[in-house]
């Protein structure tokens, strides 16, 4: 017990590059390379990412981003399409077969929201789990998660809303129906929220990721220990953003 | 004919399916099975969509088809199922 992890800082990064590096980190693990990692990190410029499924051009205002300098990218993880912009977003890499997650993929999506749940509780927010990959603050969603498992390893990563613009997200984000955009967006405006919005006070960056990896070690019993990304994983990252998520062909793929 | 159908899976995800299907006889030409939706493993959505590819257009053997393919390569869907997909294909000609 009290087995040491990895804590990663990784600053804030284009889509592509954390999207590679979240990746590259799942490959290094599956490898027996690093240990289990819990990364904390933010998008710059802001931007939107899609689930691995859903269809980029249908999902996203392309040139809306472009015009408002946002970047865009696919996930490897199914899902929602998400605006990231004021957040602290995490991902976790642990194998498969590691005792402290379930081979079950719905079960585990609990546990691993459980420990943001349980971060959360240390900036005195009370949150609750939604299944299957929400987290809910006084009934409205503050976090959004995606896990995938590949290599036999589980990769789940999810954002925590430090403040949110849902007029902004509706720029960037295609309604199926122009002429219900205003209801559309003041449904949404009820069902979404952030940290400012439900405490009345701003939460920066460095707090929260703190708060957070303390619901991770409390959640799995384990010590967070900071450390960089190795040099074969920052290899494995530049592979991916080249092939992958800085590829045009590959976040337009559907 | 290219079409689109968008539907909402009770208590589930949203499927959109984009679909060049043929009228008579009927049979799918071309398909995508997007939307926000989780399947394990992500590659075996790509290939259902070439399994279905020259499938005829009716329910009930769709369905079968699609649990088949879903049980057969082990595919674990959160948020849809080979029920919600059917009714996603067949919303295409309505």
């Amino acid at each position: 017990m009290n087995e040491p992890w990895r804590l990663l800082q990784t600053g804030f990064r284009s889509a592509a590059e954390n999207m590679a590096i979240d990746r590259a980190i799942l490959t290094a693990h599956s490898q027996g390379d690093v240990p289990p990692t819990v990364r904390f990190y933010g998008w710059n410029p802001p931007a939107i990412s899609i689930g691995y499924f859903q269809n980029l051009v249908d999902e996203v205002d392309l040139q809306a981003c472009k015009q408002h300098q946002i970047d865009y990218v696919r996930r490897i993880t199914g899902g929602g399409a998400v605006f990231h912009d004021k957040e602290v977003t995490y991902s976790f890499v642990i194998k498969e077969d590691h005792p402290s997650i379930s081979k079950n993929i719905l079960e585990s999506y609990g546990t691993i929201c459980g420990a943001i749940i349980k971060g959360l509780n240390h900036l005195e927010v009370e949150s609750s789990y939604a299944p299957i990959n929400d987290i809910l603050v006084n009934d409205k969603k503050i976090s959004g998660n995606a896990q995938t498992r590949k290599l036999k390893t589980v990769l789940q990563h999810g954002t925590i809303m430090t403040d949110v613009d849902v007029e902004k997200m509706f720029q960037l984000l295609k309604v199926p129906n122009e002429k219900i955009k205003g209801k559309l967006i003041a449904n949404v405006k009820e069902r979404v929220t952030s940290l400012k919005h439900e405490m009345n006070q701003p939460f920066s960056f460095d707090d929260v990721s703190k708060a957070l990896k303390d619901g991770f070690e409390e959640t799995f019993d384990i010590s967070l220990v900071f450390g960089k990304l190795t040099s074969k994983e920052k290899q494995l990252a530049s592979t991916f953003e080249k092939t992958c998520f800085g590829n045009k062909e590959w976040i337009h793929q559907r | 004919m290219k079409t689109k159908s968008i539907y909402k899976v009770p208590n589930g995800k949203l499927i959109k399916i984009f679909m060049d299907y043929n009228q008579k006889p009927s049979y799918i030409k071309d398909i995508k099975i997007t939307g926000d939706f989780f399947a394990y493993p992500e590659e075996s959505i790509q290939q259902l969509e070439q399994y279905l590819i020259g499938s005829e257009i009716e329910k009930s053997s769709l369905e079968k088809m699609i649990a088949q393919f879903v049980k057969k390569n082990k595919i674990e869907f959160i948020g849809v199922s080979p029920e919600s997909i059917t009714e996603a294909v067949m919303r295409c000609r309505l």
